[in-house]
């Protein structure tokens, strides 16, 4: 997270859409299957990881999303946190979990880049290119999809009220912005 | 194009995964008392049946799971899904 530089540099409006990054942003990736790693992460973070697939739990502070039986993604929803406060999270997860051998911890805030959706049409623009049925994640709050946008691997997390947040690769950022942009002008 | 159901994640489209090839094939023991042709056998040798297959596939794009599935090669109708480790269905 130190001297960040994001190859997307603007913010998009559209009709009934607008598509912005938000960066720098804290993500931490967590895998464990043990029980005191749900305890633990319960205990740092006051969420507790969600069982459920496709689903998240959160605070105002951070989300917790499922990726996988034994895999969840931490992120921030305050792009303002310090770099002391996020060293500090880091550590003590780390020396909570990995150190003791309950799971490991990977610091991972480089390697995906957030890129946020509000208005009416974003689910008409991801559908151009996605094979994902969005009838229930629309539905649901904090409901958590992996799956391809125009055969690029991306997390989609629904924030409510057509507003949802997307993880993807760094290498993948800047093509993936420019489709999104391409796309938009045909919605 | 088909759909098939993650036992983790749900139904996906095919897309999402990625096909492993035949499934339950036992590794040799004691692979240094095979001939090499008995071990060219056990590493490339597969059925490629035209009809009811047991296969591996892994939800590459989704939770990157392995899993089981038994299809039907000619029609890719899915007849049964399970997880790694657990006992296939009887045909
Ligand atoms: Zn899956």
């Amino acid at each position: 997270m130190l001297n960040f530089n994001s190859p997307i540099k603007s913010e998009k409006n559209y009709d009934d859409l607008k598509i912005i990054e938000i960066e720098p942003t804290i993500k931490i990736n967590l895998r464990g299957n043990k029980r005191q790693f749900s305890t633990k992460i319960g205990k740092i973070l006051s969420i507790l990881p969600p069982n459920e697939a496709n689903t998240s739990s959160g605070n105002e502070k951070f989300n917790l999303l499922w990726l996988s039986p034994d895999e969840w993604l931490i992120y921030s929803n305050d792009k303002n946190i310090s770099l002391e406060d996020q060293l500090n999270l880091e550590e003590s997860l780390f020396n909570e979990i990995s150190k003791l051998n309950q799971g490991a911890v990977t610091n991972v805030s480089d390697h995906w880049i957030m890129i946020n959706l509000k208005g009416n049409k974003i689910y008409d623009l991801l559908s151009k290119s996605c094979p994902y049925n969005f009838n229930d994640f629309k539905k649901k709050n904090g409901s958590v999809a992996q799956t391809i946008v125009n055969h690029i691997d991306t997390i989609l997390h629904n924030k409510g009220d057509n507003n949802i947040n997307i993880f993807v690769r760094r290498s993948f950022s800047e093509d993936f912005w420019r489709w999104l942009n391409d796309s938009a002008k045909y919605v | 194009m088909f759909l098939i159901n993650c036992p983790y994640c749900g139904e996906r489209d095919q897309s999402e995964f990625s096909c492993g090839g035949e499934a339950h094939i036992e590794r040799p023991k004691q692979p240094t008392e095979l001939s090499d042709d008995q071990w060219a056998e056990y590493l490339f040798m597969r059925k490629n049946i035209k009809g009811i297959q047991f296969e591996r596939w892994n939800h590459i794009h989704g939770c990157r799971k392995w899993f089981n599935i038994v299809r039907d090669t000619s029609n890719d109708k899915i007849h049964a899904v399970y997880k790694m480790g657990e006992r296939p269905p009887v045909k």
